[in-house]
């Protein structure tokens, strides 16, 4: 089957493995056919995130990458391909810390789509999704909070959190962190399905590193979210340069991004392939 | 000793102290979280568990640990009576391990089959590695790799005991990142697996746990000043993330004497980094990390930032949420000491009464001591010895006898040569 493409959201980390390779992946994930971007903005304590994810994280905040350039970042994709909705993952500390509605409004004004923010639940969320309600009258092109559901919720929590209505619901497809495969079973499909009753556009992710994995999903998700492998992706990259060109001239720099790119670009197909 | 009921008189507000606390964990995670609350609340009414924790108090903690009346420090003081709590006396040398054996026993009757835990100096390493030895239950020990580096002979008494211990790489190699690698591992395996967090912080019901486990601390200490007649003017423990101070408090909590005072992490100076001070000086500010709300010591995006302690205890960048609230509003006063002020008092109490402080406590022992010095003589105070010194020796003796130190260490590395290569 699949002839028709796998609507794909790609997640990438803000200012990795720089803020050059990083906007050289985006534009892989574009080109490559990618629906949605997923940017996570690093936090020093991952702790939802498997080793790639974080190693990645720790890589970027040493290079000295803040809130405010991730931000930039999000506001250059939103401007580069106005075509793709941006949506903005990180952690509570980052988003409690200027102030709920400061950090809101700085992603609405930067043109992210949606938050996502593992740590901060739904029925305890600090004022996020009241925050994100507000920055959308203010900034058109509606900013949304959106909530995590995992399979190992409790049924009643889930009704809950799917009667709240929101725009989009991202779906953990398996307990644990973010990197290892993911077996898509019957238990998967029938949280997906669960999931899907109150009419929310599902996110589904969480280890999808196939096309034959993202076909699985695919029938049950709006769009298959696919993080882990792409970060890997760009690191392979990285760590394949030659010890003398990380020595960064403008022209290995560009090569680097080039690499990049195509990587990148080549692993988005063939995950929306199928 | 006194009843459950008792025990549960104070607890979180649907896991809230005032404006900290909270469950700010991941969906994934809830369920487990909930099923330990759910068991929690029901083992520790129930008569056998706690008949059962009793048991193992007195036969493998060695409770109650004694109350030591300080007299020659007191006398060259020239204040008020200096009383020391000896937690330092429980087994494996600290405090931490009436958590341990609480949450392990906890564990174990909930058919957990293993137990992970985050250590930093590795002191709730080893307390919770002897509890699961004794309980019988399969343990991995998170340990950042710095702390493993510099904390060798706690890694080998938890391997002694038979737990994992599992160097932890990422972030800044501390205790901050043992814990989020736990959480990771628990993200997979909570169905036959159970978080032992090890200090009064963490998602709720974490907070509650702890200071649970911890309060026989304070229970016995009410007891035996009652039994000499002593009416404490203050009472003093040092604040890590929190488990010895609130467990030493805690049956004081609700009247308004004694004074309570905590005590901070004042490293070698008030800059960024050089301290773990999150109540007193103005590095911190509320945040959400680890799955609670508190004062954290944070950057102004909310990255968390570095700490220094001479103490391995004491340099977590948070603080328990209870003790945050009981900071704001007044009950408990905090205090800092700073890496020199620890030492001196650790060896002052040495000198004068043959009981060698754990660093972390040592920061509580030099608050005590400015107190009972500027206090009237019929007045007492009350230091929580909440470890001994003993785990401290690679750190203390090479301050303190550099030459001496480095010349045995020396001696013992051509021994051990030699006797490795007679193996040969
Ligand atoms: C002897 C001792 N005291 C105090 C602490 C600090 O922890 P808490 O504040 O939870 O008591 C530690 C932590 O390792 C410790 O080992």
């Amino acid at each position: 089957m699949s002839v028709e493409r796998i609507p794909l959201m790609a997640h990438l980390v803000a200012g990795y493995p720089d803020a050059s390779g990083c906007r050289a992946a985006a534009r892989g994930l574009v080109e490559g056919g990618a629906t949605y971007l997923e940017v996570q903005i690093p936090f020093s304590d991952p702790s939802a995130d498997g080793p790639t994810i974080r190693d990645a994280c720790s890589s970027a905040l040493e290079k000295g990458s803040s809130v405010k350039e991730s931000l930039a970042l999000v506001a250059d994709l939103h401007a580069t391909y106005p075509e793709i909705p941006v949506f903005v993952m990180t952690y509570a500390s980052l988003v409690f810390a200027p102030g709920i509605v400061t950090f809101v409004d700085a992603a609405a004004k930067a043109g992210a789509a949606g938050l996502i923010v593992p740590d901060l639940p739904f029925d305890a969320d600090e004022g996020l999704a009241q925050a994100c309600v507000a920055a959308s009258e203010k900034i058109p092109g509606a900013i949304c909070s959106i909530p995590v559901a995992a399979p190992s919720m409790k049924p009643i929590r889930l009704a809950a959190m799917i009667a709240l209505g929101r725009p989009y619901i991202y779906a953990a497809l398996r307990a644990g962190i973010t990197g290892a495969a993911t077996e898509i079973n019957a238990d998967t499909k029938m949280f997906l399905s669960a999931v899907n009753k109150g009419g929310s556009k599902i996110f589904g992710g969480f280890g999808i590193r196939s096309g034959a994995q993202a076909r699985a999903v695919a029938p049950y998700v709006h769009a298959v979210v696919a993080g882990s492998v792409f970060v890997e992706t760009v690191s392979a990259v990285v760590l394949a340069q030659s010890p003398e060109s990380k020595t960064a001239s403008a022209r290995s720099l560009q090569i680097r991004n080039e690499a990049i790119r195509r990587a990148v670009y080549k692993k988005a197909k063939e995950i929306i392939a199928g | 000793m006194p009843t459950s009921d008792k025990i549960m008189a104070r607890r979180s507000d649907k896991g809230y102290f005032g404006p900290y606390g909270g469950r700010y964990v991941p969906e994934v995670l809830r369920s487990a979280i909930e099923e330990i609350e759910e068991a929690f609340f029901e083992e520790i009414a129930d008569p056998s568990f706690n008949a059962e924790l009793e048991r193992i108090r007195s036969e493998f903690i060695g409770r109650p640990t004694p109350l030591l009346y300080a007299s020659n420090a007191s006398k060259l003081l020239g204040g008020a009576d200096l009383y020391i709590k000896m937690e330092g006396l429980a087994h494996t040398g600290a405090h931490k391990i009436n958590n341990a054996v609480g949450q392990a026993l906890l564990a174990k009757r909930m058919g957990k089959r293993r137990i992970i835990a985050e250590t930093g100096a590795g002191q709730h390493g080893v307390a919770t590695a002897a509890a699961c030895a004794k309980l019988g239950i399969e343990c991995v020990v998170y340990m950042g790799a710095i702390d493993v580096d510099r904390q060798q002979p706690n890694v080998a008494t938890m391997e002694l005991f038979g737990a994992k211990v599992v160097p932890v790489y990422s972030g800044s190699k501390t205790l901050k990142d043992a814990i989020n690698e736990a959480f990771r591992d628990w993200a997979e395996s909570f169905s036959n697996t159970f978080y032992l967090i090890g200090s009064a912080l963490g998602p709720s019901p974490y907070p509650d746990m702890v200071r649970v486990f911890q309060s026989v601390i304070g229970r016995e200490t009410k007891a035996q000043l009652a039994e000499r007649g002593v009416t404490p003017e203050v009472l003093v423990a040092c604040v890590g993330g929190g488990s010895n101070a609130i467990g030493f408090f805690e049956p004081f909590l609700d009247d308004e004497t004694p004074r309570l005072v905590g005590v901070e992490a004042g490293g070698i100076g008030q800059g960024k980094g050089e301290h773990a001070s999150r109540m007193t000086g103005n590095g911190a500010r509320t945040g959400i990390v680890h799955g609670y709300k508190s004062r954290f010591l944070l950057d102004d995006d909310g990255q968390v930032a570095e700490t220094h302690s001479i103490s391995a205890g004491l340099d977590y960048p948070g603080i328990g949420p209870e003790l945050a609230s009981l900071g704001r509003s007044g009950r408990i006063e905090f205090r800092r000491a700073t890496d020199t002020e620890a030492l001196e008092a650790l060896t002052f109490l040495a000198k004068t009464e043959g009981v060698v402080f754990a660093l972390e406590s040592a920061h509580a022992a030099s608050a005590a001591l400015s107190l009972a010095r500027s206090l009237q003589p019929e007045k007492a105070v009350v230091v929580n010895m909440s470890g001994r010194g003993d785990k401290d020796l690679f750190i203390t003796a090479p301050l303190l006898r550099p030459k001496e130190w480095k010349d045995f260490l020396e001696r013992e590395l051509v021994a051990m040569n030699v006797s490795q290569g007679a193996k040969k």
